[in-house]
């Protein structure tokens, strides 16, 4: 899965402001427009991307209440800063852009390393070649102190050790079904949702158990799902990270069927505009949930109506055993934003500041009424499928690429080096979090199985909620936004 | 004040909306245009384009929207141009709608709503009963009028519920039907079906445009010395089991009359209700007159071969009255 290194932005600015040449490739993605040339980064492409792009570099909207989708004009003709046909280079396949108004690529190093069929004593298989080289250091927090960055390296432990007593639940036959790991995707579970503030509502896919422990949720809420227990937080009648919470934590609960989320998140933000609230609703879709018509139905409409959606798309390059060379031609899934007029980002999602740093920022932009922003964080699904894929298709130097860029070593590793993690500091926090967990998990044994009588309960509200708006006034007057 | 179905449909949301602030409406074509049938017409310029809102054409993506309004507390009403095109959305409705509460005690206050049904020579994807796919998913409620009255007071009903309601409308009453409509609070209850008249030979169970249909025969069958009873279900899901079988126990003899088509209809389910529940009390087989087994034809000729009509049903009538 080699990935370009040649961003288009190499031509000059007004060469790419000219019309494709006939022929050219009708699909790349050509820099912002009409808006001033990209950024200086952009016309030095082989300048190596030391520090991120500053905030006077982000794309607008936080101040300026303006659609991105609706600033888009038709140009008839040349540009008249084109000048002369000067007819764009084409990029060569899987191209991507520079950062540019729309765009943004936070990571530190580009991923260069093919995967092909090939035959193996009779049997297809997979063949990754690559170098096996070691992760760059992580990118420098922007806006999170030292208890911050701490607090967020707890959550991706507790995340791990949580998913640990998962595996040993299941192998003693306490868990109804299968285990779904997020293995090595802790770092992106956990910072995504760290940049979420308390009126921002978010809705969780099968792997983020680390996003539902940031907002509130306890591990013994995510192991009595898995045991179908009394007392989880859908009492026995469904499963997984399948919950939720309309109340204080803002939590949608997912459904099996991927992409579905989408539309319901924009809803959440178009219900919480009608109360006269702007607000982020965080979601997130995998490689192969991306593949999916409702994906590209949810995300127009969000686009469309401005709606403060932000989309995490963790391509851990894998959709059960299915490659994700053969759910997309596309190397770099955040390119698809440019289709809906919506900013995106492409960030290491094994660097959880490069990852709460992307999200920040989409937060920002949505609770400013700028609309919805994709997120592309590029990392591995360490683990098979379920509990009980040994995922025997993935080339083992593809397993071993990846565990150097595990994100708790890696962030573990940043912190001792700035010296914000002591000596034996990790390994304390390391015995209380798991002590935590086992303390959870006698709690969540202690549940008993829920009385059948209740499979026949709930199936309609016949007045058990209320369902109302919190800031709709009661004739229809708006109050002011109350959180942030 | 006299309104046609499609009036009192809109009279109810506009009413609804002007009680209501979290009330609002999407869908396609619904603003500017007024909707392809005009339920909407001039709603956008009383109420905004926020709250009367013109969609992509992504069924998924409206219904999924409203979802996610109705989770922070707003009551959506979704329009679809017709019926048919819900089974773009059939994902959301069968599995994010209709489960939520149950799975997590999330209510779902959506009324998903349009024009269904046939006799407009439509063809085979503007004409569908698409009820059956919902009234077999447990969490739905699914409603469709027969009179104005009843347009206007369930869907009313259908706007305050806190579950999701298939709100099917007939189009082909949609202009056909007007009556006398009470202005204001007048609400019809969510499943309880309407002696629409009453008869102590023969019971003919029915909804949506089957009801004038029936009722057409019960006139003509009148003189002939043959006192029908038309019930007129009006809410599919959750059944009226009680007036079901009052009227059964009234008459006697029962016939399930539908437009949606034979196989897996409600007739079936109905049957084995009275099977159930009035086997003791009945002195005939139920006897059931439905749609074909096909998918709409188009043609003029063929739709009328296809759909139920009031001969049939009166030879039907006559054959069960012989017992």
């Amino acid at each position: 899965m080699a990935e370009n290194e040649n961003p288009i932005t190499a031509n000059p600015p007004a060469a790419a402001e000219t019309a494709p040449a006939k022929g050219g490739p009708a699909s790349e993605p050509g820099p912002a427009r009409p808006e001033a040339p990209a950024p200086a980064e952009a016309a030095q492409p082989n300048r190596p991307k030391a520090a991120p792009p500053t905030e006077a570099a982000q794309p607008r909207g936080g101040e300026r209440r303006e659609r991105p989708g609706l600033r888009w004009r038709r140009r008839r003709g040349p540009s008249p800063r084109s000048g002369e046909s000067q007819p764009p280079r084409p990029a060569p396949r899987g191209a991507r852009p520079a950062s540019t108004e729309w765009f943004q690529d936070l990571r530190q190093e580009r991923l260069r390393f093919e995967l092909e069929e090939i035959w193996n004593e009779g049997k297809l298989a997979y063949r990754w070649s690559g170098a096996i080289t070691p992760p760059p250091p992580l990118v420098e927090p922007r806006g999170l102190s030292r208890e911050q960055c701490l607090e967020i390296f707890r959550w991706m432990l507790l995340n791990r050790s949580l998913e640990l007593q998962l595996e040993n639940l299941y192998k003693q036959s306490q868990v109804v079904g299968g285990v779904y790991f997020g293995l090595g995707q802790e770092g992106c579970s956990v910072a995504s949702a760290y940049a979420l503030g308390a009126g921002d509502w978010m809705a969780p896919m099968i792997r983020n158990q680390g996003s539902l422990l940031v907002r509130g949720f306890r591990p013994r809420d995510i192991m009595m799902q898995y045991m179908a227990r009394a007392d989880s937080p859908t009492g026995g009648k469904d499963g997984t990270s399948h919950f939720g919470d309309l109340g204080p934590r803002r939590v949608i609960a997912p459904i099996s069927m991927l992409g579905d989320l989408i539309p319901v998140m924009s809803g959440v933000c178009l219900g919480e505009r009608l109360q006269g609230r702007e607000i982020a609703a965080m979601t997130w879709i995998g490689d192969g949930g991306q593949s999916t018509g409702v994906f590209h139905e949810g995300l127009n409409f969000a686009a469309v109506q401005n709606l403060g959606l932000v989309l995490i798309v963790e391509n851990n390059l894998w959709a059960y055993s299915t490659p994700l060379q053969k759910q997309t031609r596309i190397r770099d899934l955040a390119i698809r934003a440019r289709a809906y007029g919506i900013p995106a980002m492409i960030v290491d999602g094994t660097d959880p500041f490069q990852v709460y740093q992307a999200a920040h920022q989409a937060v920002e932009r949505a609770r400013a009424g700028g609309g919805p922003t994709l997120i592309e964080a590029k990392l591995m699904r360490m683990k098979g499928h379920a509990i009980h894929d040994p995922a025997a298709y993935v080339p083992p130097p593809m397993l071993e690429f990846w565990r150097l860029r595990d994100p708790i070593t890696r962030l573990e590793g940043w912190l001792k080096q700035k010296g914000w993690l002591e000596e034996g500091a990790a390994e304390a926090l390391r015995r209380e979090v798991d002590s935590e967990t086992l303390a959870e998990r006698d709690a969540a044994e202690a549940s008993p199985m829920p009385p059948p009588e209740r499979a026949f309960e709930g199936v309609y509200c016949d007045g058990c909620h209320q369902p109302r708006p919190r800031f709709l006034g009661r004739g229809g007057r708006r109050r002011p936004q109350a959180e942030s | 004040m006299q309104l046609t179905y499609v009036e009192a449909i809109r009279l109810a949301l506009e009413e609804e909306m002007r009680r209501d602030p979290a009330v609002f409406l999407l869908g396609e074509d619904i603003g500017v245009y007024g909707g392809a049938f005009k339920a909407t017409a001039g709603l956008v310029d009383a109420f905004g384009p926020v709250r009367v809102m013109d969609a992509p054409l992504a069924e998924s993506a409206l219904v999924g929207a409203a979802i996610g309004a109705a989770y922070t507390g707003m009551r959506p009403v979704v329009e679809f141009q017709f019926m048919d095109f819900i089974a773009c959305a059939f994902n959301q409705v069968v599995n994010f709608a209709a489960k939520s509460h149950y799975r997590w005690g999330a209510p779902v206050p959506i009324v998903l709503r349009g024009p269904a049904g046939g006799g407009v020579h439509g063809g085979p994807f503007h004409s569908q009963n698409p009820e059956m796919h919902f009234v077999h998913t447990p969490g739905l409620k699914v409603v469709e009028p027969a009179t104005a009255v009843d347009a206007k007071g369930l869907l009313k009903s259908a706007i305050r519920d806190n579950n999701p309601v298939i709100f099917l409308e007939h189009k082909f009453l949609y202009r056909r039907v007007k009556e006398d409509v009470p202005e204001g609070e007048h609400l019809e209850p969510l499943g309880k079906a309407r002696v629409a008249r009453p008869g102590r030979d023969l019971s003919v169970i029915t909804y949506g445009a089957m009801v004038p249909l029936a009722l057409e025969a019960a006139d003509r069958l009148a003189g002939e010395g043959l006192e029908l009873e038309v019930l007129d279900l009006r809410t599919l899901l959750p059944l009226d089991l009680e007036g079901i079988l009052a009227s059964a126990r009234r008459t006697s003899k029962v016939l399930v009359l539908h437009e949606d088509t034979r196989t897996g209809g409600l007739a079936g389910e109905i049957t084995a209700l009275l099977q159930e529940h009035a086997y003791d009390d009945l002195d005939g087989p139920i006897l059931r007159l439905t749609a074909a087994d096909t998918p709409v034809p188009f043609s003029p000729p063929l739709e009328e071969a296809f759909l139920p009509s009031a001969a049939r049903l009166a030879e039907s009538v006559k054959q069960l009255a012989r017992y």
